[in-house]
């Protein structure tokens, strides 16, 4: 079998892990579960990795591997064939890579609950989804994934199904994510009308060949893939569902709404750049909705209390980041970007479920404080995570997010005012991951931990801490010439002044932060946080700028009401009244059925009387 | 064959009518075997070539090749009636789902009636007999005929084995479908007529038939007569209510038959007869028949949202599923009818499903009022697995047969009218949003009043269930053999609009 071979595995592994869960859920032990789930994914983090060394051997820029044809319909031919390049390898081994570590960790964190079959079958067929959608050669195949993701999505924030306000967090992550992905159909049936196929490659060549840059159709066809790609990366206008998805178990956030799905956007974005290349305007729209939802995200983070809430805020902010990136035609540090980032959120999700895990799920971070001595490997994975999250020099996040602050000041005119945006949400940034270290694990002990990780989960933890540390120092080698860059020049002469400021401001708002705190320590920190919390302000920041509130007033309520209001059918009113209006008269003539012969001759007489009188009025 | 695929019905039927005073249990075997039988039949079909009886029988057809099985016996000569049964790839398609979703009909109600069972399997037979004639007959008059056949025994199924409100809801039923098999019988006639006008001959021959509208001006009249007749039966907003009191009211098997197999002969028939018939007046009515399909995508979506009954949810989504429909006959071109082809079949599988999962609750619970369910996930978990399925598969995910259909209408209906596809689409949000809920009230949350003790799915159903799961994940990565098969009749029927296929 040549190297190339095993990509068919890469989705196959996974798949056949869920098959496998789904018909033997109830009569595998917990333990059997276990290994078959992770195996599935170790399976096929392996074979990418062989692909990967077959397709890096060899000098193609691109390998793919036509599984069947799935219909061909009128020139509409889609295959169900796998596409690998750089940036598909890229994807595919943060997904299986990070998946698996996340699926071992799991294995301990998932230890006992109900439906642990459950659970691995649904996470197994995730990974599957989202190789599809990163290895598909061809937008419905690519659509099948994104579909794909987005169910398996569901299912698992909905995991614990008893609770009806999971599977509200749940249904609303799938409507909202739809909406975004009706949108992107009809992108699709737009690119399909003007450009006659939806195969990534030839597609994007048809683009550059029919549409001249700043053309009307190419602009729409961004726009719409845009509607999609916000959806699912949780962006400005349809970002809400994200903080509500934490209802599923932590494993999940780490993996679906950190790591992989929710950057299936910034992926479809850079897999579709030439596009974009083309509608100057689109990819402006991209790097504003990545500023505005950085910014927006940022602040919300700031003033959450709970502490996988301030993880959701804070992935929805780092995924501007690369929405931004993309907006400026920095490629390569939008991917960068969403490499490191899976790294430090899935260590800093897995790390917050550990603590989660030792205090009984208890998710406030008001209620923790102290635990730096007690639970130790949480801690200190925690404290890089948020080091990596706050962009400090020498970390992982410190890289990407460098690269993408330098590309926005680049960027002509509107570029000081990128700059100064995602700068300002930088400190930010570096302001929240300290406030989240010190409530959680300075200060008093509030609540006694229990208990602490096996090996099966302290290991995850460790590498995944070791990438977020030295991910920047090799990450870049790995993606740098994944896509052509527009703009940045690799290790340009930036100027000094801008280069340093931007590298300062985190550090100045983790010193900033820190020494608020520490001065406050004497009057309790916590009592002084909670005060600031409940202003009116804080409540608007941590609801989430009042969009849900907003969409709640504007679609979701009139929706229900109008449904419900027409429950009985509106259409089917003629209907009814005509059968009612027949009614009526069947038993208005019944009655002159009496059969009494007196009222007979009456009406008889009646009658001719008055069918003479009409006959002689009409002469 | 054809021919004895219908008379095998027929007897059958008798024979489970008269079985019942043998041993009750008897009547559903009969219907059983008989379906099977039929099945071995229609298995044959299509492996011969075409006699030259049959050739000289598909006289005037534009494109004879395309026909697989063709027969023609007289009837009434004077007035050029003849039992004339033809199918081509469409036709066989739709047969082949018919005798399927037959047997999930008999297996859905294996234990559920209890009352004369004979006469129960009977009349379910006698519907398939006259429907597999609806997708068989080539003559107008065989065909109406048919088409008031397949009525009357479902009149039958729901009026005797039906839930509460049983006799309203048959009536509701009777009168629609009589009173627009009226309209179609006066567009018949007319037709004949136009035709007789013209050249002097009596025929109810479709082939014959099938340029008499042109340049007649009652052909608009005329195409009226018959997309009413079809739009009610699809059904089509504003002609649907019939529907969901239909639906809700049925025995299972009822349901499965009307929502599987009924609703179909809608769409064929806008197929068939109303677009090839009157291609001018079909043309021309484009843009209302697409706007009303993307109003019944939408607005069945809203109403099945608003629901408490199951079976009346799954009742509006249909109308919601048969929109698509609509809308990608009208879009004329080959994605677009594909689509629509496509859409029948797996509407088919996936609301026989789901209607044969509320019979199975019904039959557990007593109630389809999903306010008094919740929580049957961990009571039932190999029913939830299921409907999470089927309800999936119905909101359009891809990999399965429904999504293949939906995607390809608004693909192509994208290309001949921009603003009803986005309208239609959506209908794709508002799917998401009811089937979902159906989910929550139903399978999700803590467990609802009635649901003690309830038992999951036996084997029987579970098996029934499997195979109807295989069927829409076949449709869904394989669907290419059902293109090839309808490929033939799909290209003859847009060269006769003379657009471009």
């Amino acid at each position: 079998m040549s190297g190339l071979q095993a990509l068919g595995l890469v989705p196959l592994a996974p798949l056949l892990g869920f098959v496998v869960l789904l018909l033997g859920a109830r009569h595998l032990p917990d333990r059997v579960v276990a290994v078959i789930a992770s195996t599935a994914i170790g399976v096929a983090a392996l074979c990418a990795f062989i692909a990967g060394r077959a397709f890096l051997a060899g000098d193609a820029a691109t390998a793919t591997l036509t599984l069947w044809s799935w219909l061909a319909v009128d020139g509409f031919a889609p295959a169900v064939r796998l596409h690998l390049d750089g940036l598909s390898l890229v994807m595919t081994g943060v997904i299986t890579g990070v998946g698996f570590l996340i699926h071992v960790y799991a294995t301990g964190y998932m230890r006992g609950e109900a439906g642990y079959a459950r659970f691995f079958a649904v996470m197994n067929l995730f990974v599957f989804a989202m190789l599809l959608l990163v290895l598909a050669d061809d937008l419905l195949l690519l659509y099948l994934g994104w579909e794909g993701v987005g169910l398996c999505s569901f299912l698992l924030i909905g995991f614990y199904h008893e609770e009806p306000a999971n599977g509200y967090a749940a249904r609303k992550a799938f409507v909202i994510t739809r909406i975004g992905d009706t949108a992107m159909a009809l992108g699709l049936f737009l690119l399909f009308r003007e450009l006659g196929t939806l195969r990534i490659a030839p597609m994007l060549d048809a683009a550059t060949l029919a549409w001249p840059e700043g053309s009307p159709m190419a602009t729409l066809a961004c726009l719409l893939l845009l509607g999609g790609a916000v959806g699912k990366s949780a962006q400005l206008p349809l970002q809400t569902w994200l903080p509500d998805a934490m209802a599923g178990p932590t494993p999940v956030s780490a993996l679906i709404h950190a790591a992989t799905m929710v950057t299936a956007g910034v992926y479809l974005i850079a897999r579709t750049h030439p596009l974009y290349l083309l509608a100057p305007d689109a990819q402006f729209a991209v790097a504003l909705v990545g500023l505005a939802t950085l910014f927006i995200a940022a602040f919300s983070a700031l003033v959450q209390t709970d502490l996988k809430r301030i993880l959701a805020y804070s992935t929805m902010s780092q995924i501007g980041y690369m929405f931004l990136a993309l907006g400026v035609g920095a490629w390569s540090a939008a991917i960068f970007h969403l490499m490191t980032h899976a790294f430090f959120k899935a260590l800093l999700f897995l790390s917050a479920g550990s603590v989660i895990l030792s205090l009984h799920h208890e998710q406030d971070v008001r209620r923790m404080g102290g635990l730096w001595r007690r639970l130790p490997i949480p801690f200190l994975c925690m404290l890089v995570g948020s080091a990596a999250l706050a962009a400090l020099p020498l970390t992982s996040g410190y890289f990407s997010k460098d690269l993408i602050l330098l590309a926005a000041w680049e960027q002509g005119d509107a570029g000081p005012l990128l700059w100064g945006g995602a700068l300002l949400a930088a400190l930010v940034t570096a302001i929240y991951s300290t406030r989240m270290m010190w409530l959680v694990f300075f200060g008093p002990l509030r609540t006694e931990p229990h208990g602490q990780d096996g090996l099966d989960m302290s290991l995850p933890l460790g590498v995944l801490a070791l990438a977020s540390l030295g991910g920047g120092w090799f990450g870049f080698a790995v993606v740098a010439d994944v896509l052509p860059d527009q703009g940045i020049g690799h290790g340009a002469d930036h100027d000094a002044l801008i280069a340093g400021v931007t590298a300062a401001v985190p550090i100045l708002g983790v010193v900033g932060a820190l020494w608020w705190y520490r001065s406050r320590a004497g009057v309790g920190v916590d009592s002084a946080d909670a005060a600031s919390a409940e202003s009116a302000p804080a409540r608007f920041l941590r609801g989430g700028w009042g969009f849900d509130a907003l969409y709640a007033t504007l679609l979701e309520r009139p929706f229900v009401l109008a449904a419900r209001a027409n429950r009985r059918d509106l259409v089917d009113l003629p209907f009814a009244l005509t059968a009612a209006t027949a009614r009526v008269l069947h038993r208005t003539l019944s009655a002159t059925q009496t059969g009494s012969l007196r009222w007979y001759a009456t009406s008889m007489a009646i009658g001719l009387l008055a069918a003479f009188a009409l006959a002689l009025g009409l002469r | 064959m054809l021919f004895l695929l219908i008379l095998v019905m027929l007897a059958g039927g008798i024979c489970a009518l008269l079985a019942e005073r043998v041993d009750a249990r008897l009547p559903r075997w009969i219907a059983l075997i008989t379906i099977v039988i039929d099945a071995g039949l229609a298995a044959t079909l299509g492996s011969t070539p075409l006699s030259p009886d049959a050739l000289a029988a598909l006289q005037g057809a534009p494109e004879p090749s395309a026909w697989l099985v063709v027969e023609q016996y007289a009837w009434v000569p004077r007035f050029g009636i003849s039992l004339l049964l033809a199918v081509d790839g469409l036709g066989l398609l739709l047969l082949v789902l018919t005798l399927l979703l037959g047997a999930i009909a008999v297996l859905a109600s294996w234990q559920e009636v209890t009352r004369r069972q004979g006469f129960f399997e009977a009349n379910l037979l006698w519907t398939l007999g006259g429907v597999i004639g609806v997708f068989c007959a080539l003559d107008l008059f065989a065909f109406f005929v048919f088409w008031e056949v397949m009525l009357v025994p479902m009149y039958f199924l729901i009026a005797i084995w039906g839930h509460e409100q049983r006799a309203y809801a048959a009536m509701k039923f009777f009168l629609f479908t009589q009173i627009s098999g009226l309209l179609m019988l006066l567009a018949v006639v007319g037709l004949v007529w136009t035709h007789y006008a013209a050249t002097g001959d009596w025929t109810f021959n479709y082939f014959a038939l099938l340029g008499a509208a042109a340049g007649s001006p009652w052909a608009g009249w005329l195409m009226l007569g018959f997309l009413i007749a079809f739009l009610v039966k699809l059904p089509s907003v504003p002609f649907h209510s019939w529907l969901p009191d239909a639906h809700t009211q049925a025995p299972t098997a009822g349901s499965v038959l009307l929502a599987g197999i009924l609703l179909k002969t809608g769409g064929y028939g806008l197929i068939r007869f109303v677009v090839p018939l009157f291609p001018d007046a079909s043309v021309e009515f484009a843009f209302p028949a697409m706007l009303l399909g993307a109003l019944s995508v939408v607005y069945g979506g809203v109403l099945a949202f608003a629901q408490d009954d199951f079976k009346r949810l799954v009742a509006y989504s249909s109308i919601s599923h048969m929109g698509f429909v609509l809308l990608g006959v009208f879009a004329f071109n080959e994605l677009a009818l594909q689509g629509a082809i496509m859409q029948m079949v797996a509407h088919g599988l996936s609301t026989a499903a789901l209607f044969m999962l509320a019979g199975a609750l019904q039959h557990r619970l007593h109630t389809r009022d999903m306010s008094r369910m919740g929580g049957l996930w961990n009571q039932a978990p190999r029913m939830g697995v299921f409907a999470l399925f089927f309800v999936v598969a119905s909101l359009g995910m891809p990999g399965l047969g429904n999504f293949v259909g939906e995607f390809l209408v608004l693909l192509g209906a994208f290309q001949a009218q921009v603003a009803l596809t986005v309208a239609a689409a959506l209908g794709l949000v508002v799917a998401a949003v009811y089937a979902l809920v159906l989910m929550q009230r139903a399978f999700y949350g803590p467990p609802g009043s009635a649901i003690l003790g309830m038992a999951d799915f036996d084997g029987r159903e579970t098996g029934t269930m499997a195979a109807m799961v295989l069927g829409l994940l076949v449709l869904g990565v394989h669907p290419q053999p059902v293109f090839d098969l309808t490929a033939p009749m799909v290209r003859v029927l847009l060269a006769t609009l003379g657009g471009t296929p």
